[in-house]
């Protein structure tokens, strides 16, 4: 049994934690509030000079730039995140002067050289701002930090390669998705995709990868940057990928462009004997293609024993207009199918109450 | 001189369209989000109104169409302001009844031109 000492012990102490963890909640909270207060309140005067300059003729730029840029070292360090932040707020003249602001104030020679520090925070914060300002003649050292030895400089060096927009970063992108430090996926797709139909070619090169992995990063981006001229590739990697999920992939990103090519690819990868994964991703696919030539092959998915694959199938029909409606309520009334006629039922249904983003919910589940 | 309402939760932003508008000779109120938008309209003749799409709360969509509902309110010229990664509300803005639209980031010169060119077309 346990002492009643023994419970009030504990519930003190429990009480006396909680109260230092709250006591440390709102003295952290007070002190970041004082700094926030405190460089806003340095920050004051040089912040309506800030604004000037944005809004400012060319030729008063020059005389506000020299201004902004001898201001004091803490009252820079107090300016400089709101002028960072600027950065990917204006464009135009707005934004080159922000750039030569910083070329001025001496910070980009000093985030070139920061890249090199032996201070991971420094690192990733130097590549920060080198992408902002796209500073492209960072690039080859931004590349070596693809391979620091923190997580966090390698996430930050890979975003700001993305904001660079240099091609022949791609390489260099692709390559540190494997390794002994790897950078995410997604930070790779969203840094490669950010570069636009720049990147299509070194993109298209890593569908050559050995890895899957970049491979299948290669296809994700080429889907979402739409790069149609890229389409022959990827049905030659849904046809003939020795891996699964890159098919997957290319299944769904030839869905996304929308291209006649991908039909052909698609109907195969539907087939039965295809894995179930890229049957389901593939039949999405059509759908998004909007191509009439699969409704048979989609209305024929309809009384699939596998429900996921039959209702993908259904929802795709919907997405081909009139003819796949018609085709779903020919299913939904033959009674020779019972499955088939309970999925048509099903999709018309969904339709008639607006919800027909199906695909990709289907893809997600994948 | 015209009275221009700028409702957007980002302080930079609010505060550059501010400084333009001003400097180019406009009257600007300036508010962080729809709620407070709404009351300026409200409380202050207003000439035109610059909404953020995206705000906490009241979107600009939303203040937008509640501009439009009302009698002493339809006719307001409003310009929305959206990210690049968010122009498909573009079209839902023009459906809520906006006159124009700025994407971010722009440049302050041409938030200037897309203000008095709204405003052009208003007088007319």
């Amino acid at each position: 049994m346990i002492s009643l000492g023994l419970v009030t012990q504990a519930l003190l102490y429990l009480m006396t934690v909680g109260l230092v963890l709250s006591l440390l909640i709102t003295g952290i909270r007070g002190v970041r509030g004082y700094r926030r207060r405190r460089r806003r309140r340095l920050a004051a005067p040089v912040r309506g000079l800030l604004l000037e300059l944005l809004c400012a003729q060319d030729d008063d730029q020059e005389a506000l730039i020299d201004r902004i840029a001898h201001t004091d070292k803490k009252t820079w360090a107090a300016l400089e995140p709101t002028v960072a932040a600027m950065l990917g707020k204006v464009s135009g003249r707005a934004r080159t002067a922000l750039v030569r602001l910083y070329e001025r104030h001496g910070s980009l020679a000093q985030a070139v050289a920061d890249l090199r520090s032996r201070s991971a925070p420094r690192r990733g914060r130097a590549a920060q701002v080198l992408g902002r300002l796209q500073y492209r003649r960072a690039a080859p050292a931004l590349c070596r930090l693809l391979d620091d030895r923190d997580h966090e400089v390698r996430m930050a060096a890979a975003r700001a390669l993305g904001r660079l927009a240099d091609p022949l970063a791609v390489p260099h992108l692709l390559d540190s998705l494997h390794g002994a430090r790897t950078v995410p996926p997604t930070t790779i797709t969203a840094a490669v995709a950010s570069m636009g139909r720049e990147a299509w070619s070194p993109v298209a090169a890593g569908l050559g990868d050995p890895a899957p992995l970049v491979r299948a990063v290669a296809i994700e981006v080429l889907g979402v940057t739409g790069a149609i001229a890229r389409t022959p590739e990827l049905v030659h990697v849904l046809r003939a990928d020795p891996d699964l999920e890159v098919r997957i992939r290319a299944a769904r990103a030839l869905g996304r462009l929308g291209m006649p090519e991908g039909l052909e690819p698609l109907l195969a990868a539907i087939r039965p004997g295809q894995p179930v994964a890229l049957r389901i991703v593939a039949a999405g696919a059509l759908g998004r293609l909007g191509a009439v030539a699969a409704t048979r092959a989609l209305t024929e998915l309809l009384g699939d024993d596998r429900p996921h694959l039959a209702a993908t199938a259904a929802r795709a029909l919907l997405r081909l207009g009139p003819a796949g409606e018609t085709a779903l309520r020919e299913a939904a009334d033959d009674r020779s199918d019972g499955g088939a006629a309970a999925q048509a039922r099903a999709a018309l249904a969904e339709a008639a109450v607006g919800g027909t983003r199906y695909d990709v919910l289907a893809e997600v589940a994948l | 001189m015209a009275h221009v309402l700028i409702a957007d939760d980002d302080a930079d932003i609010r505060d550059l369209v501010a400084f333009k508008l001003t400097q180019s000779g406009h009257q600007v109120a300036a508010v962080e989000d729809g709620l407070a938008a709404l009351r300026v309209v409200r409380d202050q003749p207003l000439d035109l109104a610059l909404l953020d799409i995206r705000m906490p709360g009241l979107s600009g969509l939303d203040v937008c169409r509640e501009l439009r509902s009302a009698p002493g309110t339809a006719s307001l010229p409003v310009i929305l302001i959206t990210a690049r990664s968010q122009e498909g509300d573009v079209e839902l803005g023009f459906a809520a009844g906006a006159d124009d639209y700025i994407v971010k980031p722009f440049s302050p010169r041409e938030l200037s031109s897309r203000v008095n060119a709204v405003l052009a077309r208003v007088e007319r």
